[in-house]
């Protein structure tokens, strides 16, 4: 459990910096899959922290644009989508990062698995 | 086998990626849009956004300051006149870019390239009718004058350098919705946004309809229902103005049999002609400052991001403020130091139909001879599909539109060419330039005199006390009734005359009646020289001559209240008719009680009137029920005009048959759509009629509807469903001007911006905001700043 969070953790301050120079998407797939492999981490915890991190992280980068934007653009993109509500509008949109940054978990771990003597 | 099940995750992950970044049908790669640094949350604006900024630009000759005031309205402050427009061009890409995009690829029939197959018809449609062909005879004309190719030179080099900093995720939101890319700018674009206009303002035509309507009705009743003048009109130019003399002849009128096609469409396909504009001026004698007060309210298409583009722009030799086109450089509508103008549309009718006779797939023919086509291939690139060739063949009488291979409306089958100004080569850049620049009436008619497409009331004040207005295009000297109909393409006596001179266009300078007002209405009285035909409005025009005549001693707060004015001259003329009608002891009490709200109102078109929304549905049926019997399902449209039809009524015209018959049957058809609008609790005029300011992709989550605002195509506040004044604006020419203006959007294109629609509720209101236009020697009081420099100096 420890490790799920420290891993996650990780993968926010990380991403947090990349996200400077790399989309959204790349981090999701990159970083929980290297970390995964870097730190040995099995399947269902990486799996987990991989969802955990990059939700959060998506979360993180979404607020430091829908807050200052008193939710303008999320509200419209919310409407587009035919959700009820910005908030509604951002939880859909991070569980799609958690999914990403979890199945890119689980893959690092496997592969760790499979090429692990 | 560990193996195997090891790929697994990988290949979900893959599937899932894939997925994301791939669009499906019209859904956008989700996972490119809702990316959280790439996506649509790059258009996520701060609302506290600094937009202090300091810029390096390539191509630049000097230093440019951009002074933004609260609104968000640049006052460029240039150098020289190629930064001026280089730097108008950057600030259009910059706050406008994917809307100047789509309306250029509009234009020029190339919407299949994003929407796919869907949007075939439509860019046929545009490339038949010659819009690229008509940009680029305009285009060399632009550039053979050294001012108007450096102004799109300019203009065209500011685009490009905002262009090419874009990187997907500084794309405005619409280009990741619609999966599409900016493309680099041309002057050609521009040219065809101009076309675009000309195509909006000019393209509408009732020729093809009136060739039928005509065929279809005794001569007599012909001439009665669709008179070619309508009497009882104000027209634009007023009657005590200089009479007009003619240098040109009338050319001879050849005999039906030579003149006239004869079509068998039964079916019409009709746009709803929703365009109209209002401007007038006031001379000193009739203000209370003593000064001209002049006002304009363009009705175009309510849309967002705004046709319109509020800025002040300051260099050696021009000093201007007012609206532009994001896609075309310079000014539109505004005022300068000393001169201010407005337009609205002229709709005398400057596109003619002519049936062609083809003798073989390649030749057609001309004054007793065959004559070959030339053939214009048109590309259309069309998303996911091969491209499409469509070829266009060209006649001594312009492309022709409708053939076998692309019907015309209701099937028509038959080739039927189209001859139009806005095919001829014409500089309205070189207009915007001089008129922009412009210091004295001389000056102004000098400079319209270049505007030859779409022909435009351009109305004029001055500083000195001066006022004008010209009824400005190229016109051709036509043979009585020329154009009204679809004409016979093989007889040279149809072609198209000489033009008229520009300067025997009609117009007025100091009328003595003191002021000049045009609302799309018959442009002169009988007294004017040329023969010519149009489509014109008469409603807005008989209201605003009603209240200008009885003005004196004017404030710039008597024209707001005009230019918001809901009187609905057409209920109080039909009205009073209709009722005289009702008996009664036979209507039922749900109609007696919508009678009722009718009793005491005031023929004004509120927003929350109900008895308005009563009349107007009345009406409608009314109008329908009195037709219906001759026109049976000709739509509405291409009945007798509601004016005409309203000069019937009052004359109790043996055209209309038994009124009383129409009143009753339509009163009684109106109470079930007034009781579906009453559940709905809807009844209230504004409810039902419904103005909306639509987002150009038309997606309600970007747009606004409902708005709380009265007046309908037929009254000064001319807020129409999806039409209406589309920059409303006052401007009292004393020794300071004193300028007033509101548009219904805002500045900013991103619909994540708190500038997006900034200005609607107040446009709504019918308020206005006091514009900032500084002197050239003045600092302005700016909120941001743009220091721009040029590149490498």
């Amino acid at each position: 459990m420890k490790q799920t969070f420290i891993v996650s953790l990780i993968i926010i301050g990380l991403g947090a910096i990349f996200s400077l120079f790399m989309t959204g998407m790349w981090l999701a797939i990159v970083l929980p899959s290297t970390m995964m492999i870097a730190m040995q981490i099995p399947g269902r915890r990486a799996f987990g922290g991989g969802f955990i991190g990059v939700a959060f992280l998506w979360l993180v980068l979404i607020l430091i644009k829908d807050v200052p934007n008193h939710h303008i653009l999320s509200s419209r993109m919310a409407g587009l989508l035919g959700l009820p509500n910005s908030a509604m509008f951002i939880l859909v949109n991070v569980l799609l990062g958690g999914l990403i940054g979890g199945l890119s978990g689980w893959s690092g771990a496997s592969l760790n698995k499979a090429f692990r003597k | 086998m560990r193996k195997v099940i090891a790929i697994l995750p990988l290949v979900f992950t893959s599937l899932l990626v894939y997925f994301l970044t791939k669009p499906m049908g019209s859904i956008p790669a989700l996972g490119k849009l809702l990316d959280p640094v790439v996506g649509c949350w790059a258009s996520a604006e701060s609302v506290n956004k600094d937009y202090n900024n300091k810029l390096q630009l390539d191509g630049l000759k000097d230093g440019v300051t951009v002074s933004f005031d609260d609104r968000l309205v640049p006052h460029i402050k240039a150098g020289n006149d190629y930064d001026l427009y280089y730097t108008q061009g950057y600030l259009h890409a910059y706050f406008r870019l994917w809307q100047m995009d789509l309306q250029t690829r509009a234009a020029g029939g190339r919407v299949s390239e994003i929407l796919g197959d869907k949007a075939l018809k439509f860019d046929r449609t545009q490339r038949r009718k010659g819009m690229v062909y008509g940009a680029e005879q305009s285009l060399k004309a632009m550039e053979a004058d050294p001012r108007s190719k450096q102004m799109l030179d300019a203009y065209t080099a500011g685009i490009n350098a905002y262009i090419n900093t874009l990187s997907f995720k500084t794309y405005p939101l619409e280009y990741k919705l619609a999966g599409f890319e900016p493309e680099p700018w041309t002057n050609l674009k521009s040219a065809l946004l101009l076309k675009y206009m000309a195509d909006d303002l000019t393209g509408y035509t009732e020729d093809i309809a009136l060739t039928v309507l005509r065929d279809m009705l005794s001569p007599e009743e012909f001439a009665a229902l669709y008179p070619e003048r309508l009497h009882g009109v104000n027209p634009v130019i007023p009657h005590d103005s200089v009479k007009q003399t003619a240098s040109l002849t009338a050319p001879a009128i050849p005999a039906d049999s030579i003149a006239w096609a004869h079509l068998t469409a039964t079916d019409f396909e009709v746009e709803e002609e929703g365009k109209g504009s209002n401007n007038w001026v006031l001379g000193g004698s009739r203000t209370k400052s003593g000064k001209p007060i002049l006002c304009n309210d363009p009705h175009l298409g309510l849309n967002l991001p705004s046709l319109w583009y509020e800025v002040q722009m300051t260099a050696p030799g021009i000093n201007v403020y007012g609206v532009s086109l994001p896609g075309s450089p310079g000014v539109i509508i505004g005022f300068n130091d000393n001169i201010s103008w407005g337009f609205t549309n002229n709709y005398r009718d400057v596109k003619d139909f002519y049936a062609i006779q083809p003798t073989s797939a390649t030749t057609y023919k001309f004054a007793g001879k065959e004559q070959p086509y030339i053939n214009r291939v048109e590309k259309i690139s069309i998303k996911g599909k091969p491209d499409y060739y469509d070829t266009v063949k060209y006649t001594v009488h312009g492309p022709v539109m409708y053939e076998e291979t692309f019907h015309g409306p209701g099937g028509l089958k038959k080739p039927i060419a189209v001859t139009w100004m806005a095919h001829r080569p014409s500089n309205e850049v070189l207009a915007l330039y001089m008129l922009n620049r412009s210091g004295n009436y001389n000056e102004y008619v000098a400079a319209i005199h270049n505007f030859l497409c779409p022909a435009q009331n351009m109305i004029y004040a001055d500083r000195h006390g001066d006022i004008a207005l010209w009824g400005q295009g190229q016109f051709i000297n036509k043979w009585r009734g020329q154009g009204r109909y679809v004409m016979n393409g093989t007889d040279s006596a149809t072609l198209w005359g000489q033009n008229i001179p520009v300067a025997e266009n009609p117009h007025a300078h100091n009328p003595a009646q003191g002021y000049i007002a045009s609302a799309n209405q018959t442009v002169t009285d009988t007294t004017y020289p040329y023969w010519y035909n149009g489509y014109f409005y008469e409603f807005r025009s008989w209201r605003i001559n009603d209240v200008l005549r009885n003005t004196r001693n004017a404030t710039v707060e008597d024209m707001f209240a005009l230019q918001n004015d809901v009187y609905s001259v057409l209920a109080s003329n039909v009205l009073p008719v209709m009722l005289t009608h009702i008996t009664p002891n036979e209507i039922t009490d749900k109609e007696r009680n919508y009678l009722n709200m009718l009793g005491s109102w005031d023929y004004r078109l509120m927003a929350e009137s109900k008895a308005a929304t009563v009349f107007q549905v009345w009406w409608t049926n009314f109008y329908a029920s009195l037709w219906a019997k001759r026109f049976g399902k000709i739509p509405d449209q291409l009945k007798p005009s509601p004016e005409r039809t309203m000069q019937l009524l009052k004359a109790e015209s043996q055209y209309l048959g038994n009124i009383k018959d129409a009143v009753v049957a339509s009163l009684r058809n109106s109470i079930d759509s007034l009781e579906k609008l009453k559940k709905a609790d809807r009844l209230e005029w504004y409810k039902a009629k419904n103005t909306s300011v639509k987002h150009l992709t038309k997606l309600a989550p970007f747009s606004y509807s409902d708005l709380k605002i009265g007046g309908w195509g037929n009254t000064v506040n001319a807020a129409k469903s999806d039409h209406g004044p589309s920059w409303r604006m006052v401007v009292q020419m004393g020794d300071a001007i004193e300028a007033y203006g509101v548009y219904p959007g805002g500045q900013s294109g991103n619909v994540g911006s708190k500038y997006y629609a900034a200005f609607l509720d107040k446009w709504v209101k019918g308020e206005y905001y006091k514009l900032s236009f500084y002197t050239a020697d003045a600092k302005p009081a700016a909120t941001y700043t743009w220091s721009i420099n040029p590149k490498n100096k």
